[in-house]
């Protein structure tokens, strides 16, 4: 598909930029956006569109490192535990150290350690992925309870570090400014696509993904490849803690936290993932995430009652899915009468 | 005459690239036993797979007992009668040996629920009838039976009603002398009832022993259809090998001194002190059987299998491997048998592919350079000759030689001392064939060691300087280029030739 197609000019470009194969998020999400942009005038207001990129952050955030473990064949149900564990882990440092750079490096630093927790038991117990991050996510959601004093949330009032949650910046005239989470979010979004993209690291992680068999008598050490997946995806749902953290002015070991991970395998498979690895990319997956919060800003904006956003939410995955395999089936087909013609 | 139970009439099968059968015909009449017999890739496997409704025949008619399955699903071959003992019998792992021979029909109680008891007794009472009498406790889980007692389980499974011909695809791999006696009673006995029954084994003294007639195929051809009484082993041999060596190709003889694998004594689950050596630009050829134990001690040495004991010396030092990166490291590549299942990364480009094994060095900092990339590995892939419309094709979209050759570009952009080729063109044009002999044999010319497994003979003796038989995890001598001959390979592959 993507293959041997020489493109010109600007355009060609951008597309090649974007990948032919997210083509039909952006279809998707240019369709939806001019659907609710003539019911209401609010939605491409300024104002509303730096609140949907506000709003993606979080679960942004955790499909970044959600989009490398499913890319190499893995899951990561932790991702919401992880990030409740990190959340309680950087309000003690923020509230009751006092510290705001160690809220953040403990915050992350917890997520990369229970990432570890996962890879190790997943490596060395031989558990299936599924099940080992099933089992963590029940199991990190008791620990943030644990480490919370009395299992309750931890107030923190420290205006400076709830900028990270709902600062600005660039901030001029009308412009109400980009939300330095966002920021924070493209960022590692795109360090994370350049870490896919370009890095040998990102490639073994696509190659063991593709294939595990041959990528071990490759000489790839699938072991060593699970640890630091894991211990990324770990940061950077820790990372995504502590945004909700700063946002919410305190340590929640669950609430803010919950079902994060199962946004984010949603985001991972609408951006064009497969469960059985090999393939994804980040910026898929960011197209899937902005789309997802688009969808739900503009119902909400149309004053569509939650219950529908679900629905929404899963024909959507529904759909995009289906789609993606009946491609996938309609190439095998090519293909199988091509070497049949051959033979 | 009594009618055939089995005919096959004039059966082609063709696979991209090989004609698999060719015209082939044979008739089986009620209470006979016939003998398939030929070499590895000779279309036994094929034809029992088109009898069982497997694959699909391209022309030709099969029938069982009048009715005729040329078109049948493998449920209807099963309800026509004809039912296929397989070498390597499905077993559901989790339910017991009982359940495993009655999945997918099981008995109910008038009340609806299985009835556990009749699919009990019925097994205790098959086994004695067949002669096996406890050779299998029907409680037993199917992931716990020997490979001896699946083949029970799945002999158990043909003998159900409605049985008319029974297909034995290598009964005798997994079993002992004494099994196979009880085994031989059986067909004895099943040959009086009146069954027809097809015998395909690679060991011609149990054919001679049990047969009424012997059918030897080669290439997909049927090279001889005889009465088992007025024949023997060698001239079946016989019938088997002679064919025509690859035209066009010759091998040069470049053969240095230095030794570059030394392989001592190796013991593993399959092998029991196998020993050998290879020197720089020598092709040294395994033969044998499939499943004598190639594959596996390519695996051992590879560091993917468990070795036991014995040890492997590079260039005179000696290397603990341990895993696939430790040999990579050792400078040894290894091009699996299986290029789908363990080969490449289908879903992914070409160039990736080659490039699998080199990507430290071909980064800066972590970082893959596009431009050692193409320095480096394109001109490797504009080598071999690959066919792809891009570098960035998806490997899964490319015919099988140019896959293989998508496997070779990724180890010789890794230039080992060594490397390992399992079955290097299996399920690979004619074409392309030619073409990877060559290359094989410029590799060796360059200095490289090449370890050889290949189960097609005339491959084998025209590309090894020297080549060993694998026989039940043991090598034979080793025999000159000069020396070998199909006749001896096949002997010491079936283990009839001389003990070492």
């Amino acid at each position: 598909m993507s293959a041997g197609i020489a493109r010109q000019g600007a355009a060609g470009r951008a597309l090649r930029f974007v990948g032919t194969e997210n083509l039909s998020l952006i279809v998707a999400l240019v369709v939806l956006s001019v659907l609710i942009a003539t019911q209401t005038d609010a939605f491409f207001s300024t104002r509303n569109v730096m609140n949907v990129l506000q709003n993606m952050t979080v679960v942004g955030l955790i499909s970044v490192g959600m989009t490398m473990v499913i890319v190499s064949q893995g899951l990561d149900i932790s991702a919401g535990s992880i990030a409740g564990c990190a959340s309680v882990v950087c309000a003690i440092m923020v509230a009751h150290v006092g510290t705001i750079l160690g809220g953040v490096v403990f915050g992350i630093g917890a997520g990369m350690v229970l990432g570890l927790v996962n890879a190790s038991i997943i490596n060395y117990l031989r558990v299936n992925p599924v099940v080992a991050t099933l089992a963590t996510f029940s199991g990190f959601r008791g620990v943030a309870f644990l480490i919370a004093p009395e299992g309750r949330p931890i107030g923190v009032l420290d205006p400076t570090f709830a900028l990270l949650g709902s600062g600005r910046i660039l901030q001029f005239g009308a412009f109400p400014g980009i939300p330095i989470a966002f920021a924070i979010l493209l960022v590692a979004a795109v360090g994370g696509h350049i870490v896919m993209a370009y890095t040998v690291f990102g490639r073994q992680t696509y190659s063991m993904g593709g294939n595990p068999a041959a990528a071990r008598l490759a000489g790839i050490n699938l072991n060593r490849m699970r640890l630091w997946l894991y211990s990324i995806s770990g940061g950077l749902s820790g990372l995504a803690g502590v945004i909700v953290t700063a946002r919410t002015s305190s340590g929640q070991p669950a609430s803010g936290t919950q079902g994060l991970e199962l946004e984010a395998i949603t985001a991972v498979f609408l951006g064009g993932a497969l469960m059985a690895g090999g393939k994804g990319t980040i910026m898929g997956s960011m197209l899937a995430v902005l789309l997802l919060a688009v969808l739900s800003n503009g119902m909400n904006l149309l004053g569509i009652p939650t219950f529908y956003q679900l629905v929404a939410k899963g024909m959507l995955l529904v759909f995009a899915v289906a789609i993606g395999q009946w491609r996938m089936v309609m190439d095998e087909r090519r293909q199988a009468r091509r070497s049949a013609g051959a033979a | 005459m009594t009618e055939p139970v089995l005919s096959v009439a004039h059966v082609d099968k063709a696979f991209p690239g090989v004609r698999a059968l060719d015209d082939v015909s044979l008739e089986v009449r009620p209470g006979e036993v016939v003998a398939l017999v030929g070499e590895n890739g000779a279309g036994k496997s094929t034809l029992l797979k088109v009898l069982s409704g497997d694959y699909r025949l391209d022309r030709g008619t099969v029938s069982v007992g009048g009715t005729d399955i040329s078109q049948a699903t493998p449920l209807q071959a099963r309800e026509a009668g004809f039912r296929l003992v397989r070498q390597e019998p499905e077993i559901v792992p989790w339910i017991s040996a009982a359940e495993n021979v009655r999945v997918g029909e099981y008995p109910r109680r008038r009340s609806g629920l299985v009835d556990h008891a009749a699919i009990r007794a019925g097994l205790v009472r098959g086994l004695e009838e067949a002669g096996f009498a406890g050779m299998v406790d029907p409680d037993t889980i199917g992931r716990l039976l020997s490979p001896a007692q699946c083949q029970i389980v799945e002999i158990m499974r043909a003998l159900k009603p409605g049985v008319r011909v029974v297909a034995f695809d290598e009964p005798t791999s997994s079993l002992t002398i004494e099994e196979v006696g009880r085994l031989f009673a059986l067909i004895r006995k099943l040959r009086e009832q009146g069954l027809g029954i097809v015998y395909v084994s690679h060991r011609l003294q149990e054919v001679m022993e049990i047969s009424d007639r012997v059918v030897v195929l080669k290439d997909g051809r049927v090279t001889g259809d005889l009465e088992t009484a007025a024949t023997d082993a060698d001239a079946i041999v016989r019938l088997m090998v002679g064919r025509e060596l690859i035209h066009d190709f010759h091998r040069h003889e470049t053969t240095r001194d230095e030794v570059v694998l030394e392989v001592k004594d190796i013991r593993s689950r399959w092998h029991h002190g196998v020993s050998f050596t290879i020197r720089a630009g020598e092709i040294l050829g395994f033969g044998g059987l499939v499943g004598a134990g190639r594959t596996e001690l390519a695996k051992v040495i590879f560091g993917e299998y468990p070795r036991e004991g014995g040890t492997i010396r590079m260039a005179g030092v000696e290397r603990g491997i341990r895993s696939p990166s430790d040999a990579i490291a050792a400078d040894i590549g290894f091009a699996p048998e299986d290029r789908k299942g363990e080969g490449l990364i289908l879903v992914r480009s070409v160039i990736e592919n080659a490039s699998l094994a080199v990507f430290r060095r071909l980064s800066r900092a972590g970082f893959l350079s596009r431009r050692r990339m193409e320095e480096q590995v394109a001109p490797v892939i504009h080598r071999l000759e690959i066919r792809t419309p891009s570098l960035a094709q998806d490997v899964g979209k490319l015919s099988g030689g140019n896959q293989q050759k998508v496997v070779l570009a990724r180890w010789l952009a890794a230039g080992p001392r060594l490397l390992i080729l399992d079955e290097p063109t299996r399920a690979v044009d004619v074409g392309a064939k030619a073409e990877i002999y060559r290359l094989i044999d410029r590799l060796a010319s360059e200095g490289m060691a090449i370890m050889l497994i290949s189960s097609e003979m005339p491959e084998l003796l025209a590309l090894s300087d020297r080549i060993v038989v694998m026989h039940e995890g043991r090598l034979s001598p080793v025999i000159e280029k000069a020396d070998a001959t199909e006749e001896l390979i096949v002997s010491h592959a079936i283990g009839t030739g001389v003990a070492a």
